[in-house]
């Protein structure tokens, strides 16, 4: 007893009873994924001469970051990752058109609750969203765990987070995530799991708390937990194979927590992370009339269905500053599908955007790349510097809501006076 | 006096010109894409200090080819030219996402019968469906004489005036039957001439069909193509610019019953097959039993010549209910906003979308490969595309196939260059 | 791994992150040189060339912040660079320094008393840091997970595993 959600789950997938935290275990992942850098794991294994692997159904394979293809190198190297995926039978394969891997993995039921998955992208902690533990590495023991089928981990110690109160109009759980990031720090999870708890968790949507624990990642967290309820099983029903094949784990109602937080929703106001590192956070009201040439809507922390409605809201029968070159990307097929269906996508165009294919676009540096001095707000959850483009341009995160008002008034702004 | 030769003589102030002249006339109208705005913008700021524009209205920037820049040097070249355009007051810009670049400009209502339009797109001798005289120049000439002084000079080209006559057969369209001209005449059949693309199957056209013929004048070495103006091309101006516009200047540019040609050939339209241009050139065009059965990996619609609404919508029609192969990435590219719009509207991308296609920005698409289109080595792409010459889209060695959109759609339908007629309820 | 790693020190600030260490548009490359040639390149005149002058990186807190990307271990590793001394590591770039065979040492310790230029020296088998006549301990990398850099990174490892017939 009194074992942590990490704790149980890293027990589990090392064949242990219990573990404690410090301790290093041998973990087997259910699922080990990769996205455009798939290609570098391929040439470790051949440089080491595998032939083999542990078990081709725990693969998956997501081309993401750059789709599709612009130069003959990235052409090449996603010919290796299809060429792979077809020599060893890899059916988890996802191409340059399927959108964004967590998202793509998630819909189609390759993430369930109490699932071990790592994969070569930081942002791997999004699973928490579904109770499953998800932690990113590098190519090579990606590489390593497609032939050995482990990898060693140490068990974290656990921070416990309570929401209270609930969201005033305008503010959502991009603001949160930004505040917690400012308040707790860049490392303030370093290493550390982190299970989110309290009332206002319930009323969350599922795109909600994607976006949590996509973004829990840049406070250094190894891994976040929002405990599944009704909402996650819904959520997951219609997409799993076999509903039945996975064991939610929750935490021991006596399980130890090295630190608890708390946060008050209702006193959080639309947060924006300013230039150049993601915990130089603000409320938004410090940064108004900033001026901005671009603005970002997409990412795995806001590319979702919901995400874009709630732009395309605040964009509907109005027309984006002349001065904004607003891209939108779609986080996935999917995504985009349902907003061809509800007109979100045309209230979008209409609005003077320009919507992508699905991927990773800008957030990555696919598209959407900054000349000297301009400034971009993205919903992405990064804003290091040259990540879009010269080290002389210049990038603020926030939510959608912000986005869309700031794309309206071409600068930064506050997205309550569309919420009254 | 033809068509060419009536808007060269007005243009220039005279009242007849003869192949062979040299004139110096007005230009109405000067366009360049995101590419060459870059490159002209550099000669005008670097070799002609102290210039100034004479008529910054007659320009047009459209980016085109990067719809979001991929790199900091595409972005770096696009602000330069945004600074340049604020500079000089350059009203008529369209930033990325807006298109291709004759699309975007036939649509925005820009180019009227009776025009002289140059543009360092060799691909400008499109306007020519419209009754405009135009053609593609260099970057000198477009800073030193069309920037600086609203001119420019032309040798009266010859011309030589195609034909067109009979019904296509079912799975042949327009763009067939225009590549199928370049295979005919060969890259080098009409160096400097004028083409006028006439006879009932041009008249039986609407102007969206029409524009494939001058846009192709190049890739035989024309200066410009044309088709002289008639009803339809006064409708689809007015439904553009509102009735006041363009119904005068047609009467005026009517080809003269004794208009010389340097040449009349005669097409049959009814014995043309479905064409395709294989690699490397865009001039070794052949019937497409010559590349039938050749595995594909990407498939594009898009670009000045595949991107129309009526592109999407074959596409569309050809998809409803089925897939795309699994070995092919299907791409789909508006040739404008408004067209990415209606095509929304229509439900045309839901269809697309379902059936496994990616629906990208309207853009120049993967021409030149700036945002997308790079091929491997080993790989095989079929468009609508203008231009397939090896390097141009990722790897040399990768294989490019240009054809018609049907075309497209029944290959990317079978993961094979597929002849279209082969379709069931084609 | 060499017992003693000596030589000159250049120090970082806190938070130096991956997009810092090696851009995005880089990840084409997986070769230690190449990517050397673009390491740091986003702090601007002067880097990387100004940091082949020195063996070991010094940094404050959460070094390696950020992407997971291996190549920031791996371009470190290009510019010659021996080992990365900082107050903590985030924990991506620590495995993949591991992985990499590229040493890394967490000394919170040595930070407030080195400066840039300094000499230092550092047994990763005693786990102590020397300088200036001083001496700085740091705990040790796990055994099991020792043995990796120890054989030469992952690749190496596997690759010895696999021909010994133990996978």
């Amino acid at each position: 007893m009194s074992q942590t959600i990490a704790e149980k789950i890293l027990a589990r997938k090392s064949g242990q009873a219990r573990v404690s935290p410090g301790q290093i275990v041998d973990a087997y992942p259910d699922l080990v994924m990769s996205h455009t850098a798939t290609w570098r794991s391929v040439s470790v294994m051949k440089k080491i001469g595998a032939r083999k692997l542990y078990d081709p159904d725990r693969l998956a394979i997501v081309l993401d970051h750059i789709s599709p293809a612009k130069t003959e190198k990235y052409a090449a190297d996603q010919q290796t990752s299809r060429n792979f995926a077809r020599e060893f039978g890899i059916e988890k394969f996802y191409d340059v058109d399927a959108g964004i891997a967590h998202l793509v993995l998630m819909e189609h039921g390759h993430v369930r609750p109490g699932d071990l998955i790592v994969g070569t992208d930081s942002h791997c902690t999004i699973y928490g969203a579904l109770g499953a533990l998800g932690s990113g590495i590098g190519y090579t023991e990606v590489a390593s765990v497609w032939v050995t089928g482990k990898l060693w981990m140490k068990v974290p110690t656990t921070i416990k987070l309570t929401l209270e109160g609930g969201f005033a109009p305008g503010v959502g759980a991009k603001d949160l995530m930004l505040h917690l990031i400012g308040r707790l720090g860049a490392d303030g999870c370093g290493y550390k799991s982190v299970e989110f708890y309290g009332a206002a968790l319930r009323a969350m949507s599922i795109s909600e708390r994607m976006t949590m624990a996509n973004l829990a990642m840049e406070m250094g967290s190894k891994c976040v937990f929002i405990p599944p309820d009704e909402k996650t099983l819904e959520w997951l029903l219609s997409r799993l194979k076999d509903p039945a094949s996975y064991e939610p784990v929750s935490a021991d109602p006596d399980a130890h927590y090295e630190q608890s937080i708390g946060a008050e929703l209702s006193e959080l106001a639309p947060m924006v992370a300013c230039p150049h590192q993601v915990e130089n956070t603000k409320p938004v009201t410090e940064v108004l009339g900033t001026r901005i040439d671009q603005a970002f809507l997409g990412s795995c922390a806001n590319g979702k269905y919901e995400d874009l409605a709630i732009a395309a809201a605040i964009l509907k029968g109005r027309r984006v500053d002349p001065r904004v070159r607003l891209i939108v990307t779609p986080g996935s097929k999917e995504i985009m599908l349902e907003a061809m269906r509800s007109g979100v996508l045309a209230t979008l165009m209409e609005s003077g955007a320009l919507v992508t294919n699905p991927g990773c676009g800008a957030c990555a540096g696919d598209g959407g790349m900054m000349a000297d001095g301009e400034v971009s707000l993205s919903t992405a959850n990064r804003n290091f510097i040259g990540r879009m483009g010269s080290n002389k341009s210049s990038i603020y995160l926030s939510s959608p809501a912000t986005l869309a008002a700031s794309a309206l008034k071409g600068v930064i702004a506050d997205p309550r006076e569309f919420y009254c | 006096m033809n068509m060419v030769e009536k808007i060269l003589a007005c243009k220039s102030g005279q009242n007849s010109v003869a192949p062979g002249d040299v004139v110096v006339t007005d230009i109405d109208l000067m366009v360049m894409h995101d590419l060459s705005a870059n490159f002209v913008m550099k000669v005008f700021d670097n070799e002609m200090e102290g210039a100034s524009i004479a008529d910054p209205s007659k320009l047009v920037f459209a980016f085109d080819h990067n719809f979001a820049p991929a790199t900091r040097e595409s972005a770096e070249a696009l602000a330069a030219v945004r600074r340049f355009a604020a500079k000089h007051k350059i009203r008529h810009l369209f930033d990325c996402g807006c298109g291709s670049i004759h699309h975007v400009i036939m649509e925005a209502g820009l180019v009227t019968p009776g025009m002289i339009v140059i543009g360092c797109d060799s691909h400008t001798p499109i306007y020519g469906a419209l009754g405009a005289f135009a053609t593609g120049v260099g970057n000198n000439s477009m800073a030193a004489l069309g920037f600086a002084h609203s001119k420019g000079w032309f040798k009266v080209p010859e011309t030589l005036k195609i034909h067109f006559h009979g019904a296509p057969m079912k799975g042949v369209g327009a763009r067939d039957v225009s590549q199928f001209l370049v295979g005919h005449l060969g890259e080098d059949g009409a160096i400097y001439k004028a083409l006028e693309y006439a006879g009932p199957y041009i008249q039986s056209l609407d102007v969206n069909d029409r524009s494939l013929f001058p846009l192709q004048a190049i890739d035989v070495g024309g200066k410009c193509g044309f088709v002289n103006p008639d009803e339809k091309t006064v409708r689809h101006v007015r439904e553009l610019l509102g009735d006041s516009a363009a119904g005068a200047r047609v009467d005026l540019l009517q080809n003269d019953p004794g208009a010389r040609y340097a040449q009349v050939i005669d097409i049959d339209v009814s014995r043309i097959e479905p064409q395709v241009a294989c690699p490397p050139t865009v001039g070794n065009v052949k019937p497409i039993d010559a590349a039938v059965g050749t595995p594909i990996n990407v498939a594009e619609a898009g670009g000045s010549t595949g991107g129309r609404l009526s592109d999407i919508r074959t596409l569309a029609r050809c998809l409803t209910n089925r897939q795309v192969h699994p070995q092919v990435r299907l791409q789909v590219v508006a040739a404008s906003r408004g067209i990415y719009l209606a095509a929304l509207k229509e439900g045309l991308f839901e269809i697309l979308h379902t059936a496994g296609a990616n629906i990208f920005p309207p853009s120049a698409g993967s021409n030149q490969a700036f945002n997308m289109g790079a091929l491997a080595e080993d790989e095989v792409m079929i468009s609508t595309q203008a231009r397939n010459f090896p390097g141009r889209n990722g790897h040399p060695k990768a294989r490019h196939f240009l054809a018609s959109a049907l075309t497209v759609a029944a290959s990317a339908l079978t993961g094979r260059i597929t002849d279209p007629r082969t379709l069931e309820d084609l | 791994m060499e017992d003693q790693i000596k030589g000159r020190v250049y120090k970082f600030g806190d938070n130096v992150n991956s997009d810092i260490i090696i851009a995005g548009r880089y990840l084409i490359y997986i070769d230690p040189a190449q990517l050397a040639e673009h390491a740091f390149e986003m702090l601007g005149d002067g880097f990387p060339s100004r940091l082949r002058n020195f063996d070991i990186l010094v940094a404050g807190r959460n070094f390696g912040c950020g992407s997971a990307r291996e190549q920031a271990a791996t371009a470190i590793k290009g510019l010659g660079i021996k080992a990365v001394v900082a107050v903590s590591f985030a924990r991506t770039f620590y495995r993949n320094a591991i992985n990499d065979a590229l040493p890394i040492v967490e000394c919170p310790a040595l930070y407030d008393v080195v400066a840039e230029g300094d000499e230092i020296s550092i047994d990763m088998a005693k786990g102590i840091v020397s300088h200036g006549g001083h001496e700085y301990g740091f705990p040790g990398i796990p055994a099991s997970v020792a043995k990796i850099l120890e054989l030469g990174g992952l690749a190496n490892y596997l690759k010895s595993t696999l021909e010994a017939g133990k996978l």
